[in-house]
């Protein structure tokens, strides 16, 4: 910014400021707290400048300009309050209006629209169009995706999407003037792992996500800050309950990690929260055990073990590994290893996004905290020390869908313990014969930090409430048990844990929840000393 | 010509095809001409058209179908043998083209945007043809026929069902 050679200096509303050369007058404006509206504008995509509702009036043009590919120079003067440019707005609002519906109270988008927004804004308060509106397709256009041609205010955004992004290129835009809408070619639906993003990007409610539509309005639910589970990657969501449960999840803006996307997997992935096969309650050598004997059972069965081992899973919060890692030391002599679930295929998109493969969002944090070699050679320790029946005691976290498929093998190895203690996310054959199962939270129900395949640490937020499901979680449990075995006086938060953890960890050291923020931090980025403070503990 | 189960360019085309794609920058920017390649190899740009175009040119079959639908003088649906086009702009309709698509409507019993029983006539009506003066103009396929009174509009009629007879339809 100091570089005179790379500033400009430009006159925004009859204020003279400075800014970075190249950048557009709406990018620049919006440094300096000016907010200009916007529909086809996306700062994920290319520049269509179609919309026109970006208008600002220009010293150096006759005619209004669009803020949004004009770029700012020497001497320019904008004016986005003035007569000119509120009479463009006021008159692009009305032209996108002529043939659009009443449609908002039955429309998903209305409350997040930003047609809505703007209409409140500029709109005029009654229409002059006095002739009959044109109506357009109401159609799926994929297994996810349905299309409200009549609300379509064809700003390309989802064309461009997936022309640029995605890279799939099924959307088009037909025909042409008021008869314009968004379609696919016959035959060929929009069909790709990225397709959920055209329907958060839609300015309006045109494309609406079959598995959403009449769910909720959007100003009911809640929201969490949360990162997706469902690979290393570590997209970052806004998870939306309403009532307590899920509705929906959509992606976070982090430059860092997803930009403005996620893909489908993650974004329809949350459905295996409410899955039957979850499991509800603890329950020892088959009897329901109450929420708040859980820890207590679990005290019994490990003080009367002479040798303990504990297998983890990728999926576990570096909190939880942490206490596992304080209680397997203070057991003494007990081994912990990890176990991996089958990793997945990478797709690459043209836009630079990526799924990972490894479809373990804590596998990196697990090896940080519990040793690089958790899921390798202590794996393997842990398995011959299991077929030759030296453990007396197991305590397994099965996350996940469980031992189906890469870890297969691990389902007979787990009954050669003497005494077996399940964590468990579902109901499966490795609760069979267990001495004492424990139901174990999924992603998305956590409360702690992952870290990412580029050793960023995140955190992951929980969004349980009472209503959805109240067993206690694993972070409550193994504190309470720390408790009854006198190594702690009474639980934490994740983040008084976290603390714990990067004090005794040189990875973690410097970092806290506070610090990690809502869109972490790479690990090896040390954050200054005065947000190092925790959070409440 | 109707769609068959294989639909390719002849060789003609093909090489034609080639020729364009070295005038422009990019395979994309050539998709308007080949366009009018596969509707004169084809007869029309139906579904199984755009998609052969799509994949000769290895573009999605979406931007095939945008262009198609954006364009008013594509030929989405076959039309007859003869398609006669008639200007209805203004020094046309000042010279009483209006009657003449009563005419051929009144011959050949299909109103405009319609094709005859027979396969053989397709009647649309179009803006200027440019050749004002010498309105009204009939355009059939790619002949005009000028200065037309609803006698010689009869003739043509005529004329092209005897051709037709003659080269069989
Ligand atoms: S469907 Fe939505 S995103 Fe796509 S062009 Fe229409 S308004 Fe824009
Ligand atoms: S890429 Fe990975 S982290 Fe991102 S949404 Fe998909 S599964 Fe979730
Ligand atoms: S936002 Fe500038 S033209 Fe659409
Ligand atoms: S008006 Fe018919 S040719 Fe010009």
């Amino acid at each position: 910014m100091s570089d005179s050679n790379s500033t400009v200096r430009w006159t925004l509303n009859g204020t003279e400021v400075e800014n970075e050369a190249g950048m557009t007058i709406m990018e620049a404006a919006k440094v300096h707290g000016v907010d200009i509206p916007q529909f086809c504008y996306h700062p994920g995509l290319s520049i269509a400048g179609n919309c026109r509702i970006c208008m600002v009036e220009s010293n150096r043009s006759p005619k209004p300009v669009i803020s949004c590919s004009e770029r700012i120079a020497e001497g320019l003067e904008i004016k986005t309050q003035s007569e000119v440019a509120v009479d463009a707005r006021n008159s692009v609002m009305e032209f996108q209006l002529i043939n659009h519906p009443l449609d908002c109270p039955v429309c998903d988008k209305a409350g997040e629209c930003v047609l809505q927004d703007h209409s409140y804004e500029h709109g005029p308060d009654r229409s002059r169009f006095v002739e009959d509106k044109n109506i357009r397709h109401t159609k799926e256009l994929g297994p996810t995706i349905d299309i409200w041609g009549n609300r379509c205010i064809v700003c390309t955004r989802c064309v461009r999407f997936c022309d640029e992004i995605s890279g799939t290129g099924e959307l088009c835009v037909v025909e042409r003037g008021d008869r314009s809408v968004v379609d696919v070619f016959p035959g060929v639906p929009i069909d790709n792992s990225l397709a959920g993003n055209t329907v958060d990007i839609c300015p309006v409610g045109a494309l609406i996500s079959s598995d959403f539509k009449y769910e909720a309005r959007v100003w009911n639910m809640d929201k969490t800050s949360s990162v997706c589970g469902g690979c290393s990657r570590g997209c970052n969501v806004e998870v939306e309950t309403l009532d307590g449960f899920v509705k929906r999840l959509t992606p976070r803006e982090n430059l860092d990690v997803n930009d403005w996307w996620m893909c489908d997997h993650g974004r329809y992935g949350w459905r295996h929260l409410y899955a039957d096969s979850r499991l509800e309650g603890a329950q020892h050598d088959g009897q329901a055990v109450s929420p708040t004997g859980t820890s207590g059972a679990l005290h019994q069965l490990l003080s009367s073990s002479s040798s303990t081992a504990f297998l983890v899973d990728p999926f576990m919060t570096c909190e939880e590994l942490h206490l596992v890692r304080s209680i397997a030391n203070s057991l003494g002599g007990s081994t912990i290893a990890g176990w991996l679930p089958a990793a997945g295929t990478e797709e690459n998109f043209p836009g630079g996004f990526k799924i990972s493969a490894d479809k373990h969002p804590n596998r990196k944090g697990a090896e940080h905290v519990l040793g690089g070699d958790l899921f390798t050679t202590s794996a393997d320790q842990l398995k011959s020390a299991l077929s030759n029946g030296s453990i007396d005691t197991l305590v397994a976290f099965v996350g996940g869908d469980g031992f189906e498929g890469a870890g297969g093998e691990w389902n007979d190895l787990i009954s050669k313990a003497g005494k077996r203690i399940v964590f468990a996310t579902q109901q499966g054959s490795w609760c069979e014969g267990a001495d004492l199962v424990i139901p174990a939270t999924a992603p998305l129900e956590k409360e702690g930090v992952w870290v990412n395949e580029d050793d960023r640490a995140q955190r992951t937020r929980s969004c349980r409430s009472l209503t959805s499901n109240h067993f206690p979680s694993e972070l409550v449990v193994l504190q309470e048990l720390q408790v009854h075995m006198e190594q702690r006086n009474r639980p934490l938060s994740a983040a008084g844990i976290f603390r714990e953890l990067s004090e005794a960890s040189d990875a973690f050291s410097g970092h806290s929840h506070s610090s990690l923020g809502d869109s972490g931090s790479p690990l090896s980025q040390r954050p200054a000393a005065m947000s190092s403070e925790g959070g409440q503990s | 010509m109707t769609v068959t189960e294989t639909l390719a360019f002849s060789d003609e085309a093909m090489k034609k095809y080639e020729w364009l794609l070295s005038r422009y920058p990019t395979r994309k920017a050539a998709l308007l001409p080949t366009l009018r390649i596969a509707e004169s190899e084809f007869g029309e740009l139906g579904v199984p058209q755009m998609k052969y175009v799509a994949d000769l040119m290895e573009i999605p079959p979406a931007t095939v179908f945008g262009v198609v639908t954006f364009y008013t003088h594509y030929r989405r649906a076959g039309v007859g043998k003869y398609h006669l086009q008639v200007c209805s702009t203004l020094s046309c309709a000042l010279r009483g083209s209006g009657d003449v698509v009563s005419r051929v409507t009144e011959r050949l019993g299909i109103g405009v945007g319609e094709t005859s029983e027979c396969g053989l006539f397709t009647l649309s009506k179009v803006e200027c043809l440019g050749s004002c003066d010498t309105a009204p103009v009939i355009q059939c396929n790619d002949d005009y026929h000028e200065g037309l009174s609803l006698e010689d509009v009869d003739a043509l009629i005529e004329q092209l069902r005897q051709e037709a007879g003659k080269g069989g339809a």
